[in-house]
């Protein structure tokens, strides 16, 4: 298609490069701000230093909080890695045809319903059968909770859009029903599982709500912990914090693209 | 891709074994009847419980927290507010949305996939630390109001914290992806060629845009809205770290009951409330917006 540039299309690249800029804005001025070399998360910054990031390596309640969160991360990853994927194979292949709706609206229920209520849900839940808040049984399962969509429905749609003459030809070939699940369907639907179970990792690293309601006393998360400091120190550490999560988060999506390609995600 | 559609001609004709395939919803259905289905309904067992001063709540039943919600005007102030909020953030993330998902669902360059990250990097800060970003851009001696007064187009600070437009800002900026990705997908989906068409037929371009396209991306329009809607209004953290006290919202107001006063009962009916009233407002927009879906192809 070819067609002249005209006014038009010139204030239009200039709207969206403004949208653009404004969905930047923060993680740049984060990412700036913790190089500063003054004592005060504030512009116009005094200096250029790394010493935030050194305050950073040293201290421990960053450190504690940020392996709690990693924990609550990996296991709501690998637990939703296993049934979320077992769940979408069911609801897309062997569901009746009745119940097939219902049971996906159902499985991402999670996503649909703000995750506050979600958490005062779980709060009164885990009081009335007496575990309260111990054990961290309460945080973790709603961790699990919250991020269980983002598998199923990563998972859900690369089956929807595998095409299954080839498991078909397995079958025919001799494959039992096993041999072709596990060399046929599973390799062309892990890109979805991968995708899935990263989304739910870095989903649950970044929950507040049901973190602030069901967190087991002495232990906080890595979110919690920045809104505590940042309440009484305005200080660059946090940036710090920011930055490093913010290259990991970058680092994830990075590999997604090579691996499986940004726009193969579903929400 | 259509030999999938229609059966193959030699399909599976002898039978395999069934296994038994229900386990595999069992896990899943346990996590979800158990841990969301169930303390959904606790909320509502205890939001009729009564009040109790030595205990979380006493030993028994009243509708006393609905009624005095109901005829509370300090309640109806924030609910209206919070859903003032919710439409603005609603209607200013369609508007800037739009074009960006159109530029997106257009691009052929080779830096798309930049794009990409630009367009989902709100998700990938941290929710505290986007918060924080947001007070240090638009406090009073802030980025935004040093950048205004420097062009000279205020005199004085405009006053964006403790009010409900940092909070609309920053729900906009955070919410912008959850209205891009489902449209960009409704975008590419349509066929180039009904727009073409519709330009040879001599159709000017605004008007191919506003009879053709935008009509064709209404589902990916009434997604989004209803989604973005949805998450503004039940948002906590942003309002409660930049609303203060005059850009308090439902889900503060429902928090500060359950933590800060230890009223339980009551803020589980006050959610609940909150919740009765989101949801009839999704099922009247769906049956106001329902006809103009039905006319679409």
């Amino acid at each position: 298609m070819t067609m002249r540039k005209t006014l038009w299309d010139h204030v239009f690249t200039v709207i969206v490069t403004l949208i653009y800029i404004f969905l930047m804005a923060p993680i740049l001025l984060v990412v700036l701000l913790s190089f500063s070399g003054g004592e005060f998360l504030a512009l116009p910054m005094q200096g250029v230093s790394l010493r935030w990031f050194g305050a950073l390596f040293t201290n421990s309640r960053f450190y504690d909080a940020a392996a709690y969160s990693f924990g609550l991360a990996l296991v709501s990853a690998l637990v939703n890695g296993v049934i979320g994927t077992l769940a979408a194979i069911y609801a897309v292949r062997f569901a009746p045809a009745r119940f097939a709706n219902s049971l996906r609206v159902l499985m991402s229920a999670p996503l649909m319903v703000p995750e506050i209520l979600t958490a005062i849900a779980l709060l009164f839940f885990f009081f009335e059968i007496g575990i309260g808040n111990r054990w961290s049984v309460a945080i973790q399962i709603g961790h699990i909770l919250v991020t269980f969509p983002y598998v199923f429905l990563n998972v859900a749609s690369a089956l929807f859009n595998f095409d299954r003459s080839q498991e078909e030809a397995a079958r025919s070939l001799g494959a039992d029903g096993w041999l072709t699940f596990r060399r046929i369907t599973l390799p062309s639907i892990k890109p979805g599982v991968i995708t899935g179970c990263l989304f739910a990792f870095v989903i649950s690293f970044d929950i507040f709500n049901i973190s602030l309601l069901l967190k087991s006393v002495g232990s906080n998360t890595l979110p919690l912990e920045l809104f505590d400091y940042l309440r009484f120190n305005f200080d660059p550490t946090a940036a710090a914090v920011a930055t490093v999560s913010i290259v990991i988060s970058f680092a994830a999506v990075l590999i997604v693209d090579r691996t499986v390609g940004l726009r193969s995600l579903r929400f | 891709m259509s030999a999938a559609a229609s059966p193959a001609p030699n399909a599976v004709t002898a039978a395999p074994r069934r296994m038994p395939v229900w386990w595999m919803i069992l896990p899943a259905l346990t996590l979800l009847t158990g841990f969301l289905l169930l303390p959904y309904a606790s909320i509502v067992v205890m939001s009729f419980r009564e009040a109790s001063t030595s205990a979380v709540y006493g030993p028994g039943l009243t509708l006393g927290h609905y009624t005095e919600i109901v005829t509370d005007s300090f309640v109806w102030g924030i609910v209206w507010r919070t859903l003032r909020t919710g439409l603005i953030v609603t209607v200013v993330t369609l508007l800037l949305g739009y074009p960006v998902a159109y530029h997106l669902a257009r691009s052929r360059s080779r830096w798309t996939s930049l794009l990409y990250i630009c367009v989902i990097s709100p998700l990938l800060v941290g929710l505290v630390v986007r918060t924080f970003a947001w007070l240090i851009i638009l406090s009073n001696s802030g980025l935004a109001n040093t950048a205004l007064k420097w062009a000279g187009l205020i005199g004085r600070p405009i006053i964006f914290l403790n009010s409900s437009l940092g909070v609309t800002i920053a729900l906009v900026h955070v919410f912008l992806p959850f209205v891009i990705l489902p449209l960009l997908g409704n975008l590419q989906a349509i066929n180039p060629e009904v727009a073409m068409a519709a330009r040879s037929l001599g159709a000017s371009r605004a008007r191919t845009f506003f009879k053709v396209t935008l009509p064709l991306s209404m589902p990916g329009i009434q997604a989004g809205a209803i989604l973005v809607f949805v998450l503004s209004i039940s948002a906590y953290v942003t309002p409660a770290m930049l609303g203060g006290s005059q850009g308090r919202t439902m889900a503060v107001l429902v928090v500060q009951y359950l933590v800060d006063n230890f009223r339980w009962p009551a803020g589980a009916a006050l959610a609940i409330f909150m919740a009765a009233i989101t949801v009839s407002i999704i099922a009247l927009y769906l049956r106001l917006t329902a006809r103009a879906m039905r006319r679409l192809p």
